[in-house]
């Protein structure tokens, strides 16, 4: 009896001991979180001021030279900011709707350069400066618990919930979002993302499921035998489409088609590889016959990579205009090394076709525009998106430079009409 | 052969055992060297008549955007002899397409960047390739070079560990892979492949879209944004499936159909994320805008 006494007495007091341990343990961790969280509030609050400060210096000016310094303050403030708010616990909708409305502000500080229209200028401006007051405010207000040491981590994430919220997150996201849209203009990636819903606009036709299906046996008939299901996309979709599963023999794998039309948005199959591998020109000439079997005639091979089971590859659309590349319209293939099968096809940008209109070509000296030690090895044309989110047609110069001994490549593209380098990128 | 080991050991024996008849040992050596003489020339000749074997290399044309073992050895050929001054990693870039050109030059062969069998032959030809040496470096992550010039001992220096063994488009590192690997292991290990393909395509959507940080880090870490970090599952080891997919979603793979969200329904708690555009259903998670 004593023996089981002393074994259970000693085992509480373990228990005990390692449970205290762990519990202060929590505790510090937890206190050394809440100092980051409130650190980055206090952070961005101070910061907050000085961007609303930032803005208003450069509603001094009447030329944009004159603003130059406040502008780069105003980039890199909300960039700061952003950074903060990203590491941040906050309400989801209201932290996005933050993080976008900082961004748009920044780009458009960054713009401004370019921008002939100084009073749209000051409009914008004037009118962010006011929603950047109101939103600091709400913002001190919102995080002064966390920042004063009156609430825990739990206690914060708390208010968070909206149902035990002592604060209005919603609200906020929502007048920061309406601020974003009224203030500024759309920014390069929510363009992206508005293409990408302008499927819906597709004038083709519908196709039925039946037809949506004899579009995949068409087009990979080894692999069509054996349909496991056939789903419409969910009512949020921007654009209506056909997800077809599958599963042949090792083969497993799912094609989406779109309603309109019954385009391949992207298809991808998983199998067990073998560890043969076939010659490159081998997969490459395969691929090409696919894609011309597949009725995409107006490709050319762009690039490719190798990894352990499979290639893959990217194919651009030509116009015809000028034989130029249309780097938004590209088609990605994914190539299995064992047997030459096509294992993956992402068309989903090539289906949206963007639109390319004719350009003149300005004489350029290459001689003076670049460096002497600049050598343009290969000289294309290419239709690329420039930062105001228009195609313009462009030289895609591809030209190296002795760095250190090492010879650097580098895609550089110019506008053939304004000379304007829209992007220069280093090649791998 | 075998017969003409017989032979000899017979013959051993005979003296051995019996110490007989050393002249007809003798006539058994003459016989069995002229054998031997003759063999060595004709197996000489048969080689000397065979076709062009390369003693290295696989029988493949090495070609840019290839990678892998031949790209090691090109590599790591093309630097013994000063033309390629880069990191030996596999990966046919750049670099190595002007070291290998300018190789063809000096040699005369076509200039074309490939490496086709008469480059592969005279590259061969022209230097050396200590496969121990470079392998062992690669496998350790080491920091090293392979200059015919210099003692391959001093050559090299301790690195940061064993990289990832893929190729990846030049916006993304290997530290993006490992990480968005681990996250799609995290989260969606159970799910069907096209639904990690899915996961990793969110987070290549996020770090795109204005609304949320636009490193993958970023992304991953961002609080709140996914369970595998709150519950500390993005710290396992992620299996090659989920390598595989995030390397799809890298290389323009979309399953999601360009969703920002996902989450299962079963699980999800937050009214919120069920106000949002939902997308499509992959296994258990529903993807949305």
């Amino acid at each position: 009896m004593k023996k089981i006494i002393f074994v259970l007495v000693y085992s509480i007091a373990t228990l005990s001991i390692f449970s205290y341990g762990k519990t202060a343990e929590n505790e510090q961790l937890s206190i050394a979180l809440s100092g980051q969280y409130a650190n980055k509030m206090t952070d961005a609050s101070k910061k907050l001021e000085e961007l609303d400060t930032a803005v208003k210096k450069t509603l001094l000016f009447n030329e944009a030279d004159g603003s130059s310094k406040a502008r780069d303050d105003i980039w890199r403030l909300s960039s700061d900011i952003k950074n903060s708010v990203s590491s941040l616990p906050l309400d989801p909708s209201f932290s996005t709707s933050w993080m976008n409305y900082l961004g748009r502000l920044g780009n458009y500080a960054k713009e401004a350069d370019r921008a002939a229209d100084n009073v749209e200028y000051h409009r914008v401006m004037e009118l962010a400066s006011k929603n950047l007051r109101s939103m600091a405010d709400e913002w001190q207000v919102a995080t002064a618990g966390m920042v004063s040491g009156n609430l825990s981590i739990d206690g914060w994430k708390k208010r968070l919930d909206v149902a035990d919220s002592g604060h209005d997150w919603t609200g906020m996201g929502t007048s920061v979002k309406q601020y974003a849209e009224s203030d500024f203009p759309l920014t390069a990636s929510e363009s992206d993302s508005m293409k990408k819903k302008d499927l819906k606009n597709m004038a083709d036709p519908a196709v039925t499921r039946e037809e949506a299906i004899a579009e995949f046996k068409k087009l990979f008939p080894h692999l069509s035998n054996e349909t496991i299901g056939v789903e419409m996309s969910q009512p949020g979709s921007p654009y209506p489409f056909y997800h077809i599963r599958f599963a042949e023999a090792e083969s497993v794998g799912y094609i989406d088609i779109t309603e309109k039309g019954g385009h391949v948005l992207s298809f991808l199959t998983e199998r067990p590889f073998g560890k043969e591998s076939l010659p490159f020109e081998d997969l490459k000439k395969k691929a090409e016959t696919f894609l011309k079997d597949a009725g995409y005639k107006d490709l050319v091979y762009e690039e490719a990579r190798e990894n352990n089971t499979a290639w893959h590859m990217v194919y651009v659309r030509v116009e015809p205009e000028y034989g130029a590349k249309v780097f938004s319209d590209v088609i990605h293939l994914k190539i299995a090394k064992d047997n030459a099968g096509i294992v993956g096809l992402d068309a989903s940008e090539y289906i949206r076709k963007e639109k390319t209109a004719r350009q003149p070509i300005t004489k350029k000296d290459w001689k003076t525009f670049f460096h002497s030690g600049v050598e343009i090895v290969k000289e294309e044309y290419a239709y690329v998106e420039n930062d105001r989110l228009e195609q313009r047609l462009a030289h895609y110069l591809t030209v190296t430079i002795n760095e250190n001994g090492q010879i650097g490549t580098y895609a550089v593209i110019v506008d053939t009409e304004t000379s304007e380098v829209i992007k220069t990128e280093k090649l791998q | 052969m075998i017969q003409l080991l017989l032979d000899h050991f017979l013959f051993v024996n005979n003296i051995n055992d019996f110490g007989q008849t050393i002249e007809k040992g003798g006539m058994k050596v003459k016989k069995l060297v002229i054998r031997m003489v003759t063999i060595i020339l004709l197996l000489g000749c048969a080689y000397a008549t065979s076709p062009v074997q390369i003693k290295a290399f696989s029988s493949q044309n090495v070609a840019r955007g290839a990678f892998g073992d031949d790209v090691i050895e090109l590599q790591s050929r093309l630097q013994y002899i000063g033309y390629y001054t880069g990191t030996i990693d596999g990966t046919f870039g750049y670099g190595t397409y002007w070291a290998l050109r300018n190789f063809q030059e000096k040699y005369g062969l076509p200039v074309d960047g490939i490496a086709g069998l008469k480059t592969r032959k005279k590259l061969v030809d022209a230097s050396q390739y200590d496969e121990k040496f470079v392998k062992d470096n690669l496998n350790k992550g080491n920091k090293f070079t392979y200059y015919g010039s210099k003692p391959l001992a001093s050559q090299v220096g301790k690195g940061a560990g064993k990289t990832e063994n893929v190729q990846l488009p030049a916006k993304y590192s290997d530290q993006d892979l490992k990480l968005m690997a681990n996250a799609v292991y995290g989260e969606a290990r159970g799910e069907p492949y096209e639904g990690q393909v899915a996961v990793a395509a969110v987070i290549l959507n996020r770090i795109e879209h204005p609304d949320f940080p636009d490193t993958v880090g970023g992304v991953i870490f961002q609080p709140l944004a996914f369970t595998a970090v709150a519950d500390g599952q993005i710290w396992l080891t992620p299996n090659e499936r989920a390598k595989e997919a995030v390397l799809d979603a890298i290389n323009g793979w979309d399953p999601s159909e360009n969703a920002i969200y996902y989450f299962n329904p079963i699980t999800a708690t937050s009214k919120w994320i069920w106000s949002r555009p939902q997308i499509k259903k992959i296994g258990l998670h529903i993807f949305a805008n």
